[in-house]
């Protein structure tokens, strides 16, 4: 492993972090990187929904009578003037969840598009297999040892040889960013350290003076991993100051977008970043404007609100995707919830987006028109979404070494 | 553990850690002559055939003879091992059959689904399930979604929240009373009725992993369970494999890890956790739709399913188990088979399935008093879904009409294919070895393969002898995997254990959780697939917690070393670092040591350094 640890724009980064100069031999790097790495590095964000959120729901076909015949407890009301609890009219047929009116500005800035009927081909039901299939974006095929991702790393080399160009903002590493390029899971910034109480800082010198003194693979990962343990601490995550008048919400999901945007904003070189959130299972009580699914989706739109608030003009530059392993059956079931279905609605945003638009062909939702007479039919393979991102945006050469065996259908032209 | 014993042990593990230190003295002693010291080669199978040295190891093995140590471990059911024994003694899954298991820790969720259907859910507990709010991960054992995916019966998948990060999950959104107040009636329902919480069972399975490491004398033995459960490998949070696996564990890998390579190989095939793992107990001919009805696979779905299904079942054969067989199993994915090896193989284990997959109703059965399900959970053929025409496997015709023996041909052309001993070779010389196996090796470990038919204990006896393995190229060329990691330096530091949660949560934060791998390929053993900075971070962060006593369970003894501080600690610095370490180095190790208990972080610190991380 022979890794260096590089600066896109060091002075800059350095300043926005309030880094000292007390770093001589990490500086020097530092300064180097800055005159030799060119250009402006993209930024994906990929937030998985783990669980299938109903994205009838979420993104609601108010247009088709046949939603509300098939939902009849749990259906978001046709848009209205003065009704909270109708769905935001985005283009006449499909219209936001209330609860996610924080998005509804990104929309109508056109920096929010969303591609429906969207997901993957396989017809498993299984969370396991179908979340399995989504990150490997290999449908159908278990074994494939990597995740789409880390092919995408793979890939494309980094001339910035960032350690943090990848990173899941996770306890463990998700099977999306797994594989031979490297990544770093860490459940919180500053988690990744030393963590020895009192004695941190003592035991970290010892630990440094130790894989100093050596020359085999482990010790220039140590050496590695310190000078991204240090680089960290600098950024001094306890004094983080979110931008723009941006609130993230109280929550481990708004918590996790807080540090990538830290990270982002330290100039660590960040390329891939990668979360989650959980509890979009919703077999039981979904509710419909309000209720279990609501206050979900509307931490989940908050979240991801403040997180384009607070990067601000760096948005220009990163690109936020998010997915969910399958949609819900279009019947809403006995319990007032629904179950495993098909197709889903993905989210894309960004100042590069070519947003404001629904994209992908609408399947619809007559009893004819659903996919094994239950779930919204599937119009998007998955995989020309991310395709469309890692090739226009993150500016990706081979895709065909990131989808393997699968040739992109079409661009649906988000990223212009 | 005395005093003088515990300055040795820690002499010791300094000693371990020092000796692959590369501008080593011995080290170029050794380039010339290119063998091993008898120490080393002593250390060198206590680390590889074992897991790790524990103070004395060294002078028992050299007093009778390595090469009597290995024909030892070879065969362990000779050795006596009643300490390892006793310390699993209290894990009463272990014991547990999976229809108990189903019976005694049952999935709430489940349980709830099956009173109410008989009218015996209490109405406080209805209630609860009504207004709580579902699907955060931390209740992921607590309730599970119904799911209407493959087959008829309730869903047991793990939360698909918890699928991927099964650490420490968000909590669920909406009002967490309500969730809390669902919990506890659970609990409480639990305790009334003498049932256990399922999450019990990977929690005690994890746990006799790692105490039968950290304390059976029969080394080898656990190492190659750890080697096969990976190479044979199931995630348990893939449905109802969380029940499977005591079984699994007990029934299908213990009993046959250095055995005939064939009997293994069978045993998985017709382990329900396979066969769950890989959806090989859906797979039926879809020829067979026919005369299927009223078979009793349909009588017990008719009987615990009264609802109609809302969905067409997903009914035909499914390859995944035929595709990993040859490819992860047996012939390696160069091995020599093609796609249409892999649908006539499918079409071979077509109705080798489980009965009662997902436990039937073994809990309510029993509470309803009408008596246990001693097959619930077990490997069954099914005739009337098997396809039972004729197939050609690799070449070999398989008439129609063989039933089961067609699954039990295709398990007898694998076993005794030539890829398979080559791929197996492989994979053992990689993990005793070396990450970059001798092809030299490989090759005479696969001839023993070969003409001993697939005989496990002789394949090892070739590796173990050979002049690759006793090679300085070997010597401490491997990097612990964090399993190994963990129960070396328990054993090292002759900690005790009680295998507990702590120590699972830290294997899991150095990436590999027991049985938490997904795919079923398994942890790759080739250290540079998975070592990165954050696991190597982990590494330090966990020799730290270990010295200080900071891992609830797990107990080191170091403390007495405080009264002889001063003494001890330049002994220990000028034996064992002197030449080892730069002055500055020893200054800032010496600096950062605490009046009150240098030992126990100078010996976190040597458990972090990139020798401990080395076997």
């Amino acid at each position: 492993m022979n890794r260096r640890f590089f600066l896109k724009s060091g002075s800059i980064a350095l300043a926005s972090v309030g880094m000292s100069l007390s770093a001589p031999a990490f500086l020097e790097r530092v300064v180097l990187g800055n005159t030799l790495a060119g250009g402006k590095r993209k930024t994906l964000i990929a937030i998985f929904q783990r669980g299938a959120v109903d994205g009838l729901n979420m993104v609601v076909p108010f247009g088709e009578s046949n939603y509300y015949s098939l939902r009849s407890s749990i259906a978001i009301p046709k848009p209205e003037n003065g009704n909270a609890d109708a769905a935001l009219n985005l283009d006449g047929f499909f219209g936001l969840h209330p609860s996610m009116s924080a998005f509804k500005p990104l929309w109508d800035s056109k920096r929010l598009a969303i591609v429906h009927a969207a997901g993957s081909p396989d017809n498993t039901r299984s969370h396991f297999d179908a979340q399995d299939y989504m990150e490997s974006a290999t449908p159908g095929v278990k074994s494939t040892s990597d995740g789409w991702l880390n092919r995408y790393l793979q890939s494309k080399d980094d001339p910035e040889k960032s350690l943090f160009r990848a990173v899941s903002v996770t306890k463990t590493m998700p099977r999306v960013l797994q594989g031979r390029a490297q990544a770093v899971a860490m459940s919180s910034i500053s988690d990744f350290a030393i963590r020895g109480g009192k004695s941190s800082a003592n035991l970290q010198n010892g630990f440094e003076a130790i894989y100093a003194r050596e020359n085999d693979s482990l010790a220039g990962m140590g050496r590695e991993t310190f000078e991204a343990v240090n680089y960290l601490k600098k950024a001094n995550p306890a004094q983080y100051q979110p931008e723009n008048g941006a609130v993230y919400p109280g929550n481990p999901f708004g918590t996790s977008l807080l540090q990538i945007a830290q990270l982002i904003k330290a100039g660590v070189g960040l390329e891939v970043a990668f979360t989650d959130i959980g509890g979009w299972d919703t077999h039981v009580n979904q509710g419909n404007s309000r209720g279990q699914l609501g206050n979900l989706l509307q931490q989940f739109s908050a979240g991801i609100a403040a997180l384009y608030q607070d990067l601000g003009q760096r948005m220009d530059d990163v690109v936020i995707l998010t997915m969910s392993e399958f949609g819900r059956t279009v019947r809403e079931n006995g319990n007032r919830g629904t179950d495993h279905g098909h197709a889903n609605a993905m989210f894309v945003m960004g100042n590069s987006v070519r947003g404001g638009k629904v994209y992908g062909q609408w399947p619809g939702l007559k009893n004819d028109q659903l996919y094994e007479g239950r779930d919204l039919a599937l119009t998007t393979d998955f995989r020309d979404v991310f395709g469309e991102i890692a090739t226009r945006h993150l500016g990706s050469k081979n895709e065909k070494a990131i989808f393997p065996g699968y040739s992109s259908k079409f661009s649906h032209g988000f990223l212009g | 553990m005395n005093f003088k014993n515990l300055k040795k042990s820690v002499a010791f593990i300094l000693l371990l850690a020092l000796t692959s230190a590369q501008p080593l003295v011995s080290a170029q002693k050794r380039a010339k002559t290119q063998d091993l010291t008898e120490e080393q080669r002593i250390l060198h199978a206590l680390n590889r055939l074992g897991f790790g040295v524990r103070p004395g190891d060294v002078e028992r093995v050299k007093s009778m003879g390595l090469e009597n140590y290995i024909n030892e471990q070879l065969n362990p059911e000779k050795i006596s091992d009643t300490v390892a024994e006793n310390k699993v003694r209290e894990l009463n899954v272990l014991n547990l059959t999976t229809a108990e298991l189903y019976e005694k820790y049952p999935n709430p969720g489940q349980l709830l689904r099956q009173l109410q259907a008989r009218g015996s859910l209490p109405s406080d507990l209805a209630e609860a399930r009504e207004n709580r709010v579902k699907g955060g991960a931390n209740v992921a054992p607590a309730e599970m979604p119904k799911n209407n995916s493959n087959d008829s019966m309730p869903s047991t998948e793990m939360s698909p929240d918890a699928a991927r990060n099964n650490q420490n999950p968000p909590p669920p959104p909406g009002n967490p009373l309500e969730n809390e107040k669902y919990r506890k009636l659970i609990q409480d329902y639990y305790r009334e009725n003498g049932l256990q919480q399922p999450q019990r069972i990977m929690a005690e399975l994890q746990a006799s992993r790692i105490l039968r490491a950290v304390y059976s004398e029969r080394q080898l033995q656990e190492v190659m369970v750890d080697f096969w459960t990976n190479h044979f490998n199931v995630f348990a949070g893939k449905g109802a494999d969380r029940w499977l696996l005591p079984s699994y564990d007990r029934d299908t890998i213990r009993p046959n890890a250095i055995g005939k390579f064939s009997t293994l190989l069978q045993a998985t095939a017709q382990s329900p956790a396979m066969l769950f793992y890989l959806d090989n107990f859906q797979s039926v001919s879809p020829n067979a739709n026919q005369n299927r009805r009223g078979g009793p696979l349909q009588r017990l779905r008719a009987q615990q399913q009264p609802q109609p299904l809302p969905q067409q079942q997903r009914r035909g054969i499914n390859e995944n188990y035929a595709r990993e067989l040859m490819e992860l199993h047996t012939l390696g994915v160069d091995g020599g088979y093609t796609q249409k090896d892999v649908q006539e193989v499918a079409r071979c284990f077509t109705g080798w399935t489980i009965f009662q997959p997902r436990g039937g109703a073994a809990a309510v059965n029993a509470m309803m008093g009408e008596g246990a399900r001693r097959n619930a959970g077990t490997f069954f053929f099914n005739a009337r879904v098997h396809d039972d025409g004729e197939k050609v496997v690799l070449g070999h015709k398989i008439s129609a009409g063989g039933g089961i023996k067609d699954g039990l041909a295709v398990l007898d052309i694998l076993a005794h294919h030539p890829s398979t001993a080559k791929f197996i070779a492989t994979k053992l010389v990689r993990h005793f070895v070396s990450d970059t196996p001798p092809p030299a090796l490989v090759d005479r470990a696969a001839a023993t393969f070969t003409k001993t038919d697939g005989d496990i204990r002789e394949t090892l006896k070739t590796i173990f002898m050979s002049k690759e393995f006793n090679s300085t190229a070997a010597y401490r060329a491997k990097i612990k995997r964090p399993f190994e990691l963990v129960v070396s330096a328990i054993r090292t530091l002759g900690a005790d254990t009680n295998g507990g949660p702590q120590t699972h949560q830290w294997i899991a934060r150095m990436g590999e959780p027991l049985y938490g791998f997904q795919t079923p390929n398994g942890y790759s053993d080739a250290a540079e697939s998975w070592v990165n900075t954050g696991a190597l971070l982990e590494r330090m962060n966990f020799g730290l917690a270990l010295a200080n006593n900071r891992i609830p369970g797990t107990r080191v003894n170091l403390s007495k070393l405080n009264a002889d501080q001063a003494k001890v600690m330049d002994e220990y610095l000028k034996t064992l670092l002197a030449g080892e370490i730069s002055a500055s180095t020893r200054e800032t190790l010496l600096k950062q040591l605490d009046p009150a208990d240098p030992v126990t972080k100078v010996v976190g610190l040597i458990l972090g350094t990139p020798e401990f991380q080395r076997q």
